[in-house]
C-alpha cells in the first residue's frame, strides 16, 4: 500500500511529458493505414484534407503546385505584411520616412519590404498561372463550376490587394499610379464619381486616400480574400477533389457494392442536393452507407478498394511541404537579390513621365491610352463576366482533367487567345511605351 | 393506446396560414435589414468632409497676373490665363485620367498619356475624351481673386478686371 502510494506520484511525473504529448498529438506516428488515415482526421491542420487522395491530384506536370504556391505567397504576405505593420505610420508626412527607416534602422527591415512585395507580384502571377491550370485542364466543368467562380473572385480581390497597397510607400510610383488607377475607375458607368470619390475619400489622392487604402489593404481586403479562400478549399473536396480523367473514374465506378460497409443507422449528412433527392426516395431496403459524408463523385469510398488512390499521409503532406519550401526558398532567394523599388518621394506638381502602373495593370493602362471607357472599363468589365459565366454555358464533359485536350480545342483556344493579348499588352505597356506613352524600343 | 404521432406541419395546400404569413414578414424584416446595413455603409464611407484641398480658394490680386500670363498653379492644379483685362482659370487636371497637364507653347500637354489641348483646353490630341474645364473666378470684396472648383463655366467666359 505505502509503495504503492510512493511510487504512484513519481510514475505521474515520469509519465507527464509523454501524457501532454498525447493529450495534443493523439496519434503515435502512423505505421498502419488506419494509423495514416486518423492522423489526417485528428489533426486540426490537417483535417481540411481527405484521407485518401487520387494519384492523378499529386502528378506535379498536372497541376504544377500552382494553387498551393498562391496560398503559400498569400500566408509570406500575412506574416511579413503584419511584421510590416509594426513600423508603418499610414500619413502622408511619415509613411515615406517610414519606409527609409525600413531601410536604414529597422532590423531585416528592408528584407521584410522586399519579401512582401516580390510575394505580392508572385501572387498575382500564380494566381493567374493557376487559372489558366484549371481552364487548360478543363477542371471547371460541372461539378465544379462555383468553385471556377470563387477562383475568379479571388483572382480579382487579389488584385485589389495589390493595387492597395501599392499606394502605401507614399512615393512617385505609388501617388501617380493610384491617380491613374482610380480615375480608370471614374470611367465607370453612372456610379464612375461616386466609386472614385469613395475609394479616395476626396477629389484627390491624398491622406484621406492612403488612410482608405491602408485599412483596405490590411483590415477589409486579407479578411474577404481569406474567407473566399476558405470556401474555395472547402469546395475542393466537396466537388470530389481535384479533377481528373474520366478514364480515371471508371475503375472505380466498377466497385461491386458488397464490398462497401453497410451501416444500419440514420441518414448522414447531405453533402449535396442529388445526395438529399436520392434520400427522399422511398427507401426499399434501409440501407446507409456510414461514411464521412456523401460526396459527389465517386471518390470517397470505404474499404479496400481497387482504385488509383494513395494515403494523403505522407504523400500529399510531403508534396505540399515541398511547394512551400520551395515557395519560401524562391521569395527568399529573389528578396536577397532584388531590392523592392523606392522612388521619389510625392511631388504633385511633376508626374513622372511616362507615369506607369503595377506591371499587371500596364495591359490595363496599353488599353486605356486608346479608349478610357473601352480600354479601362469596358473590356474588362465584358472580360471578367466571360470568366464568371464560362463554366454554365461550356457544359460538355469530354476532355477533362487532361492538358490541352483535342476535344476542348475551341474553348482553350479562345481562353489562350484572351492570355496571349494581354500578355502581349503587358509586354507592349512595360517595355515599349515612354515618355508621353510614345511607342520606344527598349534596346 | 397509442395515438399517432402528428406532423409538426400541418399540410394546408396553398393556402395561407399565419405561419407563411410570418416567416415571410421575418424574411422580408431580415432582408430588409440587411439592405439598410449595406446602405448604412455605403453612406458612412461616403465622407461629408474633406480634409484635402478646399475647392474654393484666393489666388491673389489681379494684379499678381501680368496680361499674357499663363501661370499654372500646380499645387491647386488649375492655370491662370490672362489676356489684357480678361482672365480666366483652367484646370490642368487631365480629363483622360488625372495626370497634370504642363503648359506648353501650344496650350497643354499630358506627360501620362499624351493627351494635348490648345490655349483654351480643347483636345488637339491624343486620348483625353474632352476639354479641360474652366473654373469660375470671381472678384472677392477684398480685391482678391476667388476660384470656385466646383462650378464649372463655358470655355471662353472671362472675368473682365
Amino acid at each position: 500500500m505505502s509503495t504503492q502510494s510512493a511510487s504512484s506520484p513519481w510514475k505521474t511525473l515520469v509519465a507527464l511529458p509523454e501524457t501532454v504529448w498525447r493529450s495534443i498529438f493523439r496519434n503515435p506516428l502512423p505505421s498502419s493505414d488506419l494509423g495514416r488515415a486518423s492522423t489526417s482526421f485528428t489533426n486540426f491542420f490537417l483535417h481540411l484534407h481527405p484521407v485518401k487522395v487520387h494519384r492523378n491530384s499529386l502528378k506535379a506536370t498536372y497541376t504544377f503546385g500552382l494553387g498551393l504556391v498562391s496560398f503559400f505567397l498569400f500566408f509570406i504576405l500575412v506574416v511579413t505584411g503584419i511584421l510590416l505593420m509594426f513600423y508603418y505610420v499610414p500619413s502622408t508626412s511619415q509613411a515615406y520616412d517610414r519606409m527609409l527607416d525600413l531601410r536604414g534602422t529597422v532590423a531585416f527591415g528592408i528584407f521584410l519590404r522586399n519579401m512582401h512585395r516580390w510575394s505580392a507580384h508572385g501572387m498575382v502571377a500564380a494566381v493567374f498561372l493557376h487559372m489558366c491550370r484549371v481552364f487548360l485542364t478543363g477542371s471547371y466543368k460541372p461539378p465544379r463550376e462555383f468553385n471556377w467562380v470563387l477562383g475568379v473572385l479571388l483572382l480579382l480581390v487579389t488584385l485589389f490587394m495589390s493595387f492597395t497597397g501599392y499606394l502605401l510607400p507614399w512615393d512617385q510610383l505609388a501617388f501617380w499610379a493610384i491617380t491613374v488607377g482610380t480615375s480608370i475607375a471614374s470611367y465607370a458607368p453612372v456610379f464612375g464619381k461616386e466609386i472614385k470619390f469613395i475609394l479616395l475619400g476626396d477629389s484627390t489622392v491624398g491622406q484621406e486616400a492612403l488612410l482608405r487604402f491602408y485599412v483596405l489593404h490590411v483590415a477589409v481586403l486579407p479578411a474577404v480574400l481569406s474567407l473566399l479562400a476558405a470556401i474555395h478549399f472547402w469546395r475542393i473536396r466537396k466537388d470530389g477533389g481535384l479533377s481528373r480523367p474520366a478514364e480515371e473514374d471508371a475503375l472505380t465506378a466498377k466497385v461491386p457494392t458488397s464490398s462497401v460497409e453497410v451501416v444500419q443507422g440514420p441518414a448522414v449528412v447531405m453533402a449535396t442536393s442529388a445526395a438529399a433527392a436520392e434520400a427522399a426516395k422511398p427507401v426499399l431496403e434501409k440501407r446507409h452507407y456510414g461514411i464521412q459524408g456523401l460526396v459527389r463523385g465517386p471518390f470517397t469510398k470505404v474499404g479496400n478498394v481497387p482504385d488509383r488512390s494513395v494515403f494523403a499521409w505522407p504523400n500529399l503532406f510531403m508534396a505540399e511541404l515541398v511547394v512551400f519550401l520551395i515557395t519560401v526558398a524562391g521569395v527568399l532567394c529573389v528578396s536577397l537579390f532584388f531590392n523592392a523599388p523606392l522612388e521619389e518621394p510625392v511631388n504633385i506638381m511633376h508626374p513622372p513621365n511616362p507615369a506607369k502602373a503595377p506591371w499587371y495593370f500596364l495591359g490595363l493602362q496599353e488599353q486605356v491610352s486608346y479608349s478610357a471607357f473601352w480600354g479601362g472599363v469596358g473590356i474588362p468589365t465584358i472580360e471578367v463576366l466571360l470568366l464568371l459565366i464560362v463554366p454554365y454555358i461550356d457544359r460538355k464533359v469530354a476532355g477533362v482533367g487532361r492538358w490541352f485536350a483535342r476535344e476542348r480545342l475551341l474553348a482553350n483556344s479562345l481562353f489562350m487567345t484572351f492570355v496571349v493579348v494581354n500578355v502581349v499588352l503587358i509586354i507592349i505597356g512595360t517595355f515599349f511605351r515612354g515618355p508621353n506613352w510614345e511607342f520606344v524600343s527598349p534596346w | 393506446m397509442k395515438s399517432p404521432v402528428k406532423p409538426v406541419v400541418e399540410e394546408t395546400g396553398d393556402a395561407v396560414t399565419r405561419r407563411r404569413v410570418l416567416s415571410w414578414f421575418s424574411g422580408f424584416g431580415l432582408f430588409g435589414s440587411l439592405i439598410i446595413t449595406a446602405f448604412s455603409n455605403l453612406i458612412f464611407i461616403k465622407p461629408r468632409a474633406t480634409y484635402g484641398q478646399p475647392n474654393r480658394f484666393s489666388i491673389g490680386k489681379p494684379e499678381d497676373f501680368p496680361s499674357g500670363a499663363r501661370v499654372s498653379l500646380d499645387t491647386r492644379r488649375v492655370c491662370i490665363v490672362r489676356d489684357g483685362d480678361k482672365i480666366a482659370a483652367i484646370s490642368t487636371t487631365c480629363t483622360h485620367l488625372g495626370c497634370i497637364v504642363s503648359v506648353s507653347e501650344t496650350g497643354f500637354s499630358c506627360p501620362c498619356h499624351g493627351s494635348r489641348y490648345d490655349q483654351d483646353g480643347t483636345v488637339t490630341g491624343g486620348p483625353a475624351p474632352r476639354a479641360l474645364p474652366w473654373y469660375q473666378i470671381s472678384l472677392a470684396p477684398n480685391g482678391e481673386l476667388e476660384i470656385d472648383k466646383d462650378t464649372e463655366i463655358e470655355q471662353g467666359s472671362y472675368l473682365r478686371v
